[in-house]
């Protein structure tokens, strides 16, 4: 059963800010329900995409995320974490965190643990790149510090690090403040990036 | 936050100060040290027991060894 405490997420039609619960160690039936409603959500904009001509580079590139799958692979090990966001019954996004066997590649951080983000993604209706009209914002923003919160309850001092898709390359660097350390070959290339304790701090400010 | 409980560990010399010398180096409490070994712990012994095998490679040569886990 996951932990919940309250977050708010910003309406974008109305502007205003509106209460969610950001749930920390989802289970099973919170996986499954986001599931039930994202994937047949995912699969109606991605048809429409696909008719409208929209070249293959602007598709969205984490729509074939299986979080169900994510969840069974990871389920009962205590290194790894998944978070939600619930706002209005249904979940506006989700991510799967590790908190242990990674450590830092910046210079001034080498070798000292951090928070790795998996993966994070925000519910089709709030993403840009599905729909014209995307719900509400400050969904990566709030998993983000997440993250740095975690990270800061297990010692890593807010270090935290994931790996890219190129849409998101520059909401990391400029929207987050982290320090991009180039494609990862390890990784189909993606750009790395790492957040210090500074930068951490500085996000939550 | 999740409950937390309480237990008394006994370690030799040479233990506690590997755990002196991880924390100091990890700038970790003991405690965090100690969780975190036990986190990788869990999750290599979940991978082994599905029959896969742990290897550390060399960034540069890309020369791989074996880790015998008990």
């Amino acid at each position: 059963m996951s932990e919940g405490s309250a977050v708010y997420l910003k309406e974008r039609q109305s502007g205003k800010f509106v209460e969610a619960t950001l749930l920390e160690g989802l289970g099973r039936a919170e996986v499954e329900a986001a599931e039930a409603l994202w994937i047949p959500f995912l699969q109606d904009a991605l048809r429409q995409i696909k008719d409208s001509g929209i070249p293959k580079e602007e598709w969205p590139e984490h729509s074939h995320w299986d979080w169900r799958q994510k969840y069974e692979a990871t389920e009962g090990l205590l290194a790894y974490k998944m978070f939600g966001i619930e706002c209005g019954s249904q979940m506006q996004g989700m991510m799967l965190v590790t908190t242990a066997g990674k450590t830092c590649r910046i210079a001034s951080q080498r070798g000292k643990q951090l928070v790795y983000v998996h993966f994070l993604a925000a519910a089709p209706w709030n993403v840009p790149s599905i729909v014209t009209n995307p719900r509400f914002s400050l969904v990566g923003s709030i998993l983000i510090a997440a993250a740095i919160h975690l990270s800061l309850a297990e010692e890593f001092s807010g270090r935290i690090g994931l790996h890219s898709l190129p849409q998101s390359d520059q909401w990391y660097s400029k929207g987050c403040g982290m320090t991009d350390l180039g494609p990862d070959p390890s990784i189909q290339n993606l750009r790395y990036f790492e957040m210090t304790p500074d930068q951490a701090a500085e996000f939550l400010k | 936050m999740a409950e937390k409980r309480t237990m008394t560990l006994n370690l030799t010399d040479a233990e506690m100060n590997v755990l002196d010398q991880l924390s100091e180096r990890k700038e970790m409490s003991k405690t965090a040290v100690l969780r975190q070994a036990l986190r990788l712990y869990q999750m290599l012994d979940a991978r082994l027991a599905q029959g896969e095998k742990l290897f550390f490679e060399r960034d540069l040569t890309k020369e791989k060894a074996e880790l015998m886990v008990i």
